[in-house]
């Protein structure tokens, strides 16, 4: 479950941000968004609902972008 | 320059369409699968778990307990989706600062709230209140075992030994109607934002 949702949340940010860059197509950045901002939540939900993480590798979670891959490297 | 822009802003329009469709399907979709079972299993706990302190308990309404307050926390979870797609929906539409949707907004604000704050502590207290007292204890034989134990710590053992069976359901029975209360409550202002939403008072972007 975090696994998935930190994927989609780089993942999606990557896509934001190249779409920003280059294309800057208003689909994309309106789909994408949303996407991100569920990933992101979900990973917050996630880091704290689940047991035996420690504070630092919880609170990494509210890092924007890669927060959710943060807490897959702090977890044991 | 003007004209580049003029026909980019005219051939965009079919995309944010679809794009706007498609988020309010998401939107819909995501509210019909996280939701419901919220309600359905958020309402059913209360039943359950008196079924479950009843004087013969029911020896399967424990473990169905434990999966409608599971139900009830990994789709609250699931249901975040809600709201995060209705705002994309209603900025694509351009209806975000609407009075039915900003009430809508707040009711679902209160709604999560109580949930997260009312209704998934109570069922999370009431399966654990419930699995400490069954779990020493075989079955109605043994449940003097847990408030007799409780008792000695308390200094009094032989003379509450007696009444002793009923000590562990009545704190938790007086628990019960309160978290079904709470659970009305979530299901009422659910009900409320699902009407405003279609009815949409005030609305100009039709029916």
């Amino acid at each position: 479950m975090l696994r998935i949702a930190a994927a989609v949340e780089a993942l999606s940010l990557l896509v934001l941000l190249t779409n920003l860059a280059t294309v800057h197509l208003d689909g994309v950045a309106s789909l994408t968004g949303p996407i991100h901002g569920c990933a992101y939540l979900f990973v917050i939900i996630a880091a704290f609902r689940l047991p035996g993480l420690s504070r630092a590798a919880r609170l990494s979670s509210l890092v924007p972008g890669i927060g959710g891959l943060l807490v897959l490297r702090g977890s044991p | 320059m003007w004209h580049f822009s003029h026909c980019r802003a005219a051939r965009k329009a079919p995309t944010v369409v679809a794009v706007t469709k498609l988020l309010l399907a998401v939107h819909v979709l995501a509210a019909i699968i996280a939701i419901g079972p919220i309600t359905v299993a958020a309402s059913m706990f209360p039943a359950v778990m008196r079924r479950a302190l009843a004087d013969p308990p029911d020896p399967q309404a424990a473990s169905w307990a434990r999966l409608l307050h599971r139900i009830c926390r990994v789709y609250a979870a699931v249901g975040v989706a809600v709201p995060v797609f209705g705002i994309a929906t209603a900025s694509s539409l351009g209806v975000l600062t609407d009075a039915w949707l900003l009430t809508s907004m707040a009711l679902t604000a209160a709604a999560a709230l109580l949930l997260i704050l009312a209704v998934l502590p109570r069922q999370q207290a009431l399966t654990e209140a419930l699995a400490e007292s069954t779990t020493p204890a075989g079955v109605t034989a043994a449940g003097s075992t847990t408030p007799a134990g409780a008792a000695t710590r308390a200094g009094s053992a032989a003379p509450v030994e007696t009444t002793a069976p009923a000590a562990p359901g009545a704190p938790l029975g007086r628990a019960i109607p309160r978290l079904a209360m709470f659970t009305g409550l979530f299901n009422l202002l659910w009900a409320i934002v699902t009407v405003l939403m279609i009815v949409r008072p005030g609305s100009t972007t039709g029916a």
